[in-house]
């Protein structure tokens, strides 16, 4: 499970870069998994997955392209037709979608490995229980 | 170049006089010789602008130019660079900005933004990859760069970047700087230049993929210089918990904070306005620029007394200064209301704080009077301060006057004025006094862009290194130092990094990521990543000299040269300057003018 601290958050935005980077090994922070916003100059906070036990992103899809699996949303690409349903379900607006084809880019966790955790130089985004 | 790395290898050009945009390749000896950033500055500004051209004319341009590192993961890399005719000074101007406005506009695809001419009336520009539209900008004209910014953002989602003017800017005030997601280019006038191009705000946003040459060398290197700044005393402690005032006390200490306008070095008001004040009462919040570890910048309140509810995020040390011990005020609710106000009509702080205690010093000799300014303005006088500033930052009444820079105010005044003017070529000076650290004395002299202390910060060496070589009060060594510290500080603002973490991680660090993002091996190599540095520095020393600058230009006002410091530990100095310039000059292979010598010019392949 993902735990936000986020009084802590800089706005660094460091997660978004380290995402694509282990995604794409490039840096575009459109097609990152986790975003930051900023309410200035008090509040910053990291969006992504929370890996709901039921997911409203799954059961939002009318074409049954999203399924969970290994604790993490995952797409079917063949069966998704960009229509976003699943990112207006998103209660915590955590569902991006890649830039250039408007499909939904759910976050994988890295295979576990949670680079934005990571890399998160304050501690802001927490991986517990697992 | 078939491909570039590290860069986008794309040039934008938005020509407001005939409405066009035009995009074009980075000519890849511009990379391998100017590296980016400033150097692309002062490489295109020297090719393109011709001698003797009014700053606020349509002639001038602006260059905003990322560089190699720019919006990758390497720490603080946030920096773009604007570089301009300045209307402060007449001379070359650079000034770099953290923040998100860079990143992003190297995510939309370029290298370097160049903006010519001037619009008809009033517009902004909208960037999105591709799509490059002048928009009408009449309702935003007016409008502060709070305001201009959050206007902005609800009319094209909140993942745009802005860099905006206020009306300062929009009144041509040679003060004004450029807001850039509450962060400024600040110094030198850039926002002048912005408003005489009737450009209220640029507004970017990006989603093109920025590669590197090596990623996983990259994130190898950036692990290792991580644990350098992790384990530094400053980026890994100090400055994380104080900001940039994490040197106040030290430099008060020092007697180098300059006090009431450069008269006194011993600060009465230093018990209510230092790191530890500001740690314990007003910082609320850490806050960073874009992929920066460090988080050098803090969200301030006020939480009681007659300043309660104000906040800015700030205020910075040079702030800090300006706002306390140079104004004689101890009030530090003043200071952090002083910032917001700075960042809210959009001038530059160093210059206002530095204006506003020469205003206080003319009051009180009888060389302005309160008829003119319509209040008293005494030392000390937090509320009178904060009524001159409005004053500035709005261009009213004897604002008008004094948003020209501290030069321009002491030619109308007269007096003896000029002597305690406290400014370099036009720029006014920041928060050191060189009577106490005689080598920030030649580096504000040989400043490219005038009074700066971003050039060379030899203050590390004389102050903050207990059992260092550096004799403060000495000159030995300050010339080799400086000349040094401008190159390679050349090199850390064409490279996208900031000042503070390209610093922390050192340049052993820096080339090897500039060689692992690029591809480029010439950058691996601090020899020639020197040399660079030592290029860009001549290459604005060139812009000068063909504006008319030479040696009579690079000195410090009469007051640091003749005035001995009445207190602190510098008691009873001066700037020895001549003995320093001379030397500096030799090592730079510059004639006793001060001009770059045939040879010089030659042998870094400069025209």
């Amino acid at each position: 499970m993902i735990k936000i601290n986020s009084k802590d958050c800089t706005g660094c935005r460091i997660c978004e870069i380290v995402c694509s980077m282990h995604h794409y090994r490039v840096v575009n922070s459109e097609r990152a998994r986790v975003r930051v916003t900023t309410n200035w100059p008090w509040e910053d906070e990291p969006v992504l997955c929370r890996q709901c036990r039921k997911p409203k992103c799954v059961e939002s899809c009318p074409r049954g392209a999203l399924a969970f699996a290994n604790n993490h949303p995952v797409l079917d690409a063949e069966k998704c037709n960009s229509c976003q349903a699943c990112v207006a379900a998103c209660p915590f607006k955590a569902m991006f979608v890649d830039p250039e084809n408007g499909m939904p880019i759910p976050c994988d966790t890295c295979d576990g490995k949670y680079m934005c955790s990571q890399w998160c130089p304050n501690k802001v985004i927490e991986v517990v229980g697992e | 170049m078939n491909e570039f790395y590290g860069y986008t290898g794309k040039i934008l050009t938005v020509n407001l006089t005939a409405g066009y945009c035009v995009t074009e390749n980075l000519p890849t000896e511009l990379a391998l010789d100017f590296l980016g950033g400033k150097g692309f500055g002062a490489k295109i500004l020297y090719d393109r602008l011709k001698r003797g051209i009014d700053p606020l004319s349509p002639d001038n341009i602006m260059v905003f130019a990322n560089a190699p590192l720019t919006g990758t993961l390497a720490p603080s890399s946030s920096r773009v660079v604007m570089s301009t005719k300045s209307p402060l000074t007449g001379l070359w101007l650079d000034s770099n900005c953290g923040g998100f406005f860079g990143p992003q506009l190297k995510q939309a695809g370029y290298d370097i933004l160049i903006i010519e001419g001037r619009a008809q009336e009033p517009v902004y520009i909208l960037i999105e990859n591709d799509r490059v539209e002048i928009v009408p900008a009449a309702d935003l004209w007016g409008k502060d760069t709070f305001e201009t910014t959050e206007k902005l953002k609800e009319k094209h989602s909140s993942r745009f970047m802005t860099a905006c003017i206020g009306p300062a800017g929009e009144k041509l005030a040679p003060i004004a700087g450029i807001i850039s997601e509450y962060r400024a280019f600040g110094r030198g006038g850039g926002g002048a230049v912005m408003g005489s191009k009737n450009l209220k705000a640029i507004a970017v946003k990006g989603s093109r993929d920025i590669k590197l040459y090596d990623p996983d060398k990259f994130l190898k290197i950036l692990n290792e210089a991580y644990d350098e700044l992790r384990i530094s005393p400053d980026t890994g402690g100090g400055r994380t918990k104080y900001g940039t005032n994490v040197i106040l006390s030290f430099m008060n200490e020092a007697g180098v904070h300059p006090v009431r306008n450069f008269r006194n070095a011993v600060f009465e008001g230093i018990d209510r306005i230092n790191e530890k004040e500001l740690a314990e009462k007003y910082y609320v919040k850490n806050r960073a620029c874009f992929s920066c570890p460090i988080s050098c910048s803090k969200a301030s309140r006020v939480k009681e007394g007659k300043y309660e509810g104000r906040f800015t995020e700030g205020p910075e040390y040079e702030n800090t200064w300006a706002f306390g011990a140079q104004c004689g005020n101890s009030e530090m609710g003043a200071v952090i209301h002083a910032e917001y106000l700075c960042d809210k009509y959009g001038i530059d702080a160093i210059s206002a704080g530095n204006i506003t205690g020469f205003a206080m010093e003319c009051f009180e000799k009888g060389l302005i009077t309160e008829t003119e300014i319509g209040f008293p303005l005494n030392f000390g006088d937090d509320e009178a301060m904060l009524k001159f500033l409005e004053l500035i930052g709005q261009r009213q009444g004897i604002g008008n006057l004094f948003s020209s820079g501290v030069a321009r105010a002491a030619r109308e005044i007269g007096g003896d004025s000029g002597h305690f003017a406290m400014h370099v070529k036009g720029m006014e000076l920041p928060a050191y006094d060189p009577r106490g650290a005689k080598g920030i004395g030649l580096a504000y002299a040989t400043s490219d862009r005038g009074g700066c202390h971003l050039r060379a910060w030899p203050v590390a060496a004389e102050i903050l290194s207990p059992g260092g070589d550096m004799d403060p009060l000495g000159t030995d060594k300050k010339p080799e130092y400086v000349k040094t510290e401008q190159d390679l500080f050349a090199v850390v603002d064409s490279s996208g990094l900031c000042l503070f973490a390209a610093t922390g991680i050192s340049l052993k660090y820096l080339v090897r990521l500039l060689e692992a993002a690029t591809g480029i091996k010439d950058f691996g190599s601090m020899i020639r990543v020197m040399k660079i540095g030592e290029r860009i520095y001549n290459q604005t020393r060139l812009f000068n000299v063909r504006e008319g600058a030479d040696r009579g230009l690079d000195t410090l006002p009469g007051r640091l040269l003749s005035e001995a410091l009445p207190d602190g530990p510098a008691r009873g100095h001066v700037v020895q300057l001549e003995t320093m310039l001379n030397e500096y000059y030799d090592i730079r292979g510059w004639d006793q003018k001060g001009i770059p010598a045939a040879d010089t010019i030659a042998r870094l392949k400069l025209k």
